[in-house]
């Protein structure tokens, strides 16, 4: 049994406010999965390693595995399902589908955040920016090649 | 008019949109009313007597719903053949690798389920154990299994030709041996198994699988009910490799949880399970003895292969063959023997993996680069010399009916200035090649075959019903693309109903290959049979013959007179009004050869069609600090006909990352006698963007004879092939042959230093 106590946590993700009451151990992958019922934020390692539960907290892509939710409380939390507007994709996310870097479709979500917000900071990055920036997300299926194909897509429209 | 509107086109897939928004349901994602936790209790001895299992103070405590153990299981095995049936779900007497599955529980929470399992007592009495192939081949070893003699679970023997005589008269012999640690599939998405049993005794379960007909057999055995009341779900699914296609002990254990707690169970596994517990790929030692002529084209072969597979039979024969078998047909050679033993080990369970066999491959193509450089004839001119051709039959006795090795050879030397590299570059720069071959499909006993239904819709839409699984590669989306093309809809009128054994029929799965083969021509085959019905009512309504009949655009229309029309929509209510059946029924057994078996007879046709490929790799090695930087790949596949080619280069360049990159560079995992060290990313080192070189596609096209519009499979040649391209390429940089894979800095400082005190 855990022998902590409960505590009131407060989040804005994705637009919205959720009050719950949950362990102050909990990360914020537990409580966007298991609480709120996001689970476009995966988790493949647990330790901070791979990058499927990136998210981002005011606009920078964070390890959610490794984020306790008590420490982000106050902060805009963004979730692969805050991206799109209505039945509108995000650009970035239109690109991943059209340049088919999306295969099993696991590490995409964090891909997609990361490179959303590399975009944002440096809407032209060289292809070397393009493949550092994702350098902390790992996807089994496809070599990168078309993934760093769509961010540049991207980069060169300057979205 | 174009011949097709979509077979051939570059297409965005069906299922990413759902993917890139968050929205695709993979099993751990899964809620269920009313939900437990399931956790697994497992061995911490690699070799054990289990003297008790005492789960009452597990029982007991608030929250746990329900334990299992071996007496609720009753000591069932599993194996993939009748004779390899040596797995049981939960062990009744012995564990056999740090890691096996004991007893599991399901409570309310993950702290409940976890504290649960510290209350299970096990009584065990250690035995001595075996970790290397060297150990369990010792005279006195200690034994795993009764049935297994020596630790020896599988023994392939394959003599063609006369061989000794076939060394007698070549013109050079060597001899040598190669070896590489296990490797790992390191999938995105950890295992994870949701179960529920409704009040009828129905089970309903999803997890990640390459075959949902597959897992629900054994389910149906040990659960003891009907194949009709087991229903393995579609899901979606994050990465496969060879890896998902069996019964996993999560599976049984999940449903036997869920059907005592009477309440829904969800297993998810740790990334360290999925490394463990799962499966991993074979280490192997490989000893290879070829003779040539003096053109270089090889007269004689002798291989021996012993591999590790860990504690269990798992797909041992499959997977004792197939580096062999991969090899044989890319390379043509007359007289051969292969001797290949998979060896058991207290380690955890071995299977097939997408770039299974890199110790293997990686000696048959490094071992004719060395033959041919003491002949004087280039590494390419040795695989053109040797390469497979259309209409050959390979020593085991496979029909070749298409091949365009020799194809991929050319282009991809072209493509990577091969003529004006090899030989010709800096020092510490090196260019190397590899080739390989697949098969698509093989002989599967009663699931060799796929079938496929299609049902239509008053406004002319269809939904079809099939088995074929997407791991992640596009199968889905391979299916849409079939039908929409024979019936003459767009992708957006064709649903799909997959892998649901409620509800598709029978069908081999997503491994060896064969989907887009077998079940991509079931699809073809019912949609044709509905097309016919169509046309039928059609030809009666505008007046001609049904052979006059083409279909686009959600349209029949007269070839001759494309004016002349009716929409589908109306044909299928002329249907409906007049209560004609217009589904579609297609089935596709492939042309193989049901007496071939691979141990007892292994010979005679294995698979229909095989695909040819060829990577060739260009890199430039750091002599101080032993890195390798990759320079270009240049990859190619004879894939028959691309029915999609984004997909198949991406499965290429995937291929390529996992088979090349990772495997010859990066990839093994690490031990502490049974005990993995590196069973996260962390330790365990995949390829990351920053790693990945610039690759170079090249598809080539043969039209196999039956395939679905020639197609065979898209992009597995190009993974068995990379690894070789990139070791002949650090061989050739460095000037000094690799025989021990992965090919890690302290490997190349070594052989540096060698090479520099040879030299004096």
């Amino acid at each position: 049994m855990n022998e902590m106590k409960k505590t009131v946590i407060t989040l804005n993700v994705n637009n919205e406010t959720y009050e719950l009451v949950a362990y102050p151990n909990r990360t914020l992958l537990e409580v966007l999965r298991d609480d709120l019922h996001l689970t476009g934020t995966k988790e493949s390692c647990g330790e901070g390693v791979c990058g499927s539960c990136t998210v981002l907290v005011d606009g920078t892509p964070v390890r959610s595995c490794l984020t306790l939710a008590v420490a982000v409380q106050g902060k805009e939390i963004t979730t692969i399902e805050g991206l799109r507007v209505g039945e509108k994709l995000h650009p970035v996310q239109e690109a991943f589908v059209n340049h088919h870097a999306i295969q099993c479709g696991f590490c995409s979500p964090g891909m997609i955040l990361t490179s959303y917000a590399l975009l944002k900071e440096d809407p032209r990055p060289t292809e070397a920016a393009i493949r550092r920036a994702l350098s902390g997300n790992i996807c089994r299926c496809t070599g990168y090649a078309k993934i760093v194909e769509a961010v540049k897509s991207l980069a060169e429209e300057g979205k | 008019m174009e011949k097709f509107a979509y077979i051939g086109k570059d297409m965005k897939r069906i299922d990413t949109t759902c993917k890139a928004t968050g929205e695709a349901v993979f099993s751990a994602d899964l809620t269920l009313p009313r939900m437990l936790v399931g956790k697994v209790l497992r061995s911490p001895h690699a070799h054990a007597r289990i003297v008790a299992i005492n789960p009452a103070k597990a029982e007991k405590l608030y929250g746990v719903k329900a334990v299992v153990t071996a007496k609720d299981t009753c000591g069932d095995k599993w194996g993939v053949f009748k004779y390899t049936q040596d797995q049981q779900f939960l062990p009744t007497e012995k564990v056999r690798y740090v890691g096996e599955e004991v007893a599991a529980v399901a409570a309310v929470d993950e702290d409940s389920a976890l504290e649960a399992l510290s209350l299970i007592e096990v009584t065990y009495e250690v035995l001595p154990a075996v970790y290397t192939i060297e150990d369990a081949l010792a005279p006195g070893a200690p034994q795993l299994h009764d049935v297994y003699p020596n630790n020896i679970n599988v023994h392939i023997v394959i003599d063609v030709g006369d061989v000794e005589k076939g060394f007698t008269d070549s013109y050079l012999v060597r001899e040598d041996t190669f070896t590489a640690p296990e490797d790992s599939y390191f999938q995105g998405e950890p295992y994870a198994v949701t179960a529920q049993f409704d009040h009828a005794g129905n089970l309903e379960i999803w997890m990640p699988n390459a075959g949902p007909h597959l897992k629900a057999k054994p389910l149906s055995n040990v659960l003891k009910i009907p194949l009709n009341k087991v229903r393995v779900r579609k899901i979606t699914i994050g990465g496969s490799f060879g890896g998902r296609s069996e019964i996993s002990p999560a599976d049984v254990i999940c449903a036997f949880l869920a059907k005592k707690a009477q309440r829904p169970v969800k297993i998810v596994y740790s990334r360290e399970e999925n490394t463990v517990c799962t499966r991993q790929a074979h280490s192997m030692i490989t000893k290879i003895k070829t003779g040539v002529d003096k053109e270089g084209r090889v007269v004689a072969r002798d291989i021996t292969c012993h591999m590790d597979g860990g504690a269990y039979s798992s797909t041992g024969p499959i997977a004792t063959s197939v580096p062999f078998l991969c090899m044989e047909q890319a390379y043509r050679m007359e007289n051969v023997r292969y001797n290949g033993y998979r060896v058991l080990t207290n380690k955890p369970i071995r299977g097939m993996f997408r770039t299974h066999g890199r110790g293997f491959a990686c000696g048959v193509d490094i071992q004719l680069d060395r033959i041919g450089e003491t002949m004087g004839i280039d590494p390419l001119t040795m695989r053109l010399r040797n390469a497979r051709q259309t209409g050959d039959t390979t020593p085991t006795k496979s029909y070749v009916a298409s091949c365009g090795l020799t194809e991929t050879i050319e282009k991809t030397g072209k493509m990577s200035r091969w003529a004006e590299k090899f030989g010709k570059l800096p020092p510490y720069h090196g260019i190397g090649i590899g080739c390989n071959s697949v098969q698509t499909g093989f002989p599967m006993g009663i699931r060799g075959g796929s079938q496929a239904f299609i049902k239509l819709n008053e406004d002319g839409g269809v939904t079809v019903i099939t088995g074929i699984v997407d791991n992640g590669q596009g199968n889905d989306h391979m299916i849409v693309q079939i039908a929409a093309e024979e019936l003459g809809l767009t992708p957006d009128d064709v649903q799909l109903i997959t892998a649901d054994t409620e509800v598709t029929p029978s069908d081999p799965g997503s491994y060896s290959m064969c989907e887009t083969f077998v079940g991509g021509n079931a699809v073809r085959l019912a949609a044709q049979d509905v097309k016919k019905k169509l046309f039928k009512i059609a030809a009666t309504e505008l007046g001609v013959g049904e052979e006059e009949l083409s279909a686009r655009n959600r349209k029949i229309f007269v070839t001759n007179n494309p004016q002349q029309t009716m929409s589908i929509a109306k044909a299928v209510r002329i249907a409906l009004s007049r209560n004609e059946s217009i589904s579609g029924e297609g089935s596709y057994w492939p042309n193989v050869d049901g007496k071939r078996e691979w141990v007892k007879n292994p010979f005679g046709q294995l698979s229909e069609t095989f695909s040819f490929g060829t990577v060739i790799c260009e890199v430039k090695v750091d002599p101080e600090t032993g890195q390798v930087e990759v320079l270009t790949v240049t990859a190619s596949q004879d894939v028959g006909y691309a029915l999609n080619p984004k997909v198949i280069e991406g499965q290429f360049e995937g291929g390529v990352a996992m088979g090349g990159q990772g495997g010859m560079l990066t990839e093994y995992l690490q031990w502490h006698e049974g005990r993995v060290l590196t069973p996260t990313q962390l330790g365990y080192l995949v390829p990351l963007a920053i790693d990945m070189p610039k690759i170079n596609t090249i598809i080539v096209e043969t039209i196999d004879p039956n395939g679905p519009y020639g197609a065979k499979e898209a992009g597995m040649s190009v993974a068995m092939s990379a690894a070789q391209a990139y070791c002949g390429a650090i061989s050739n940089a460095v000037g000094v042959y690799f025989h021990e894979y992965p090919i890690t800095p302290d490997k190349i400082l070594k052989a540096i230093e060698e090479k520099k005190k040879r030299a004096g």
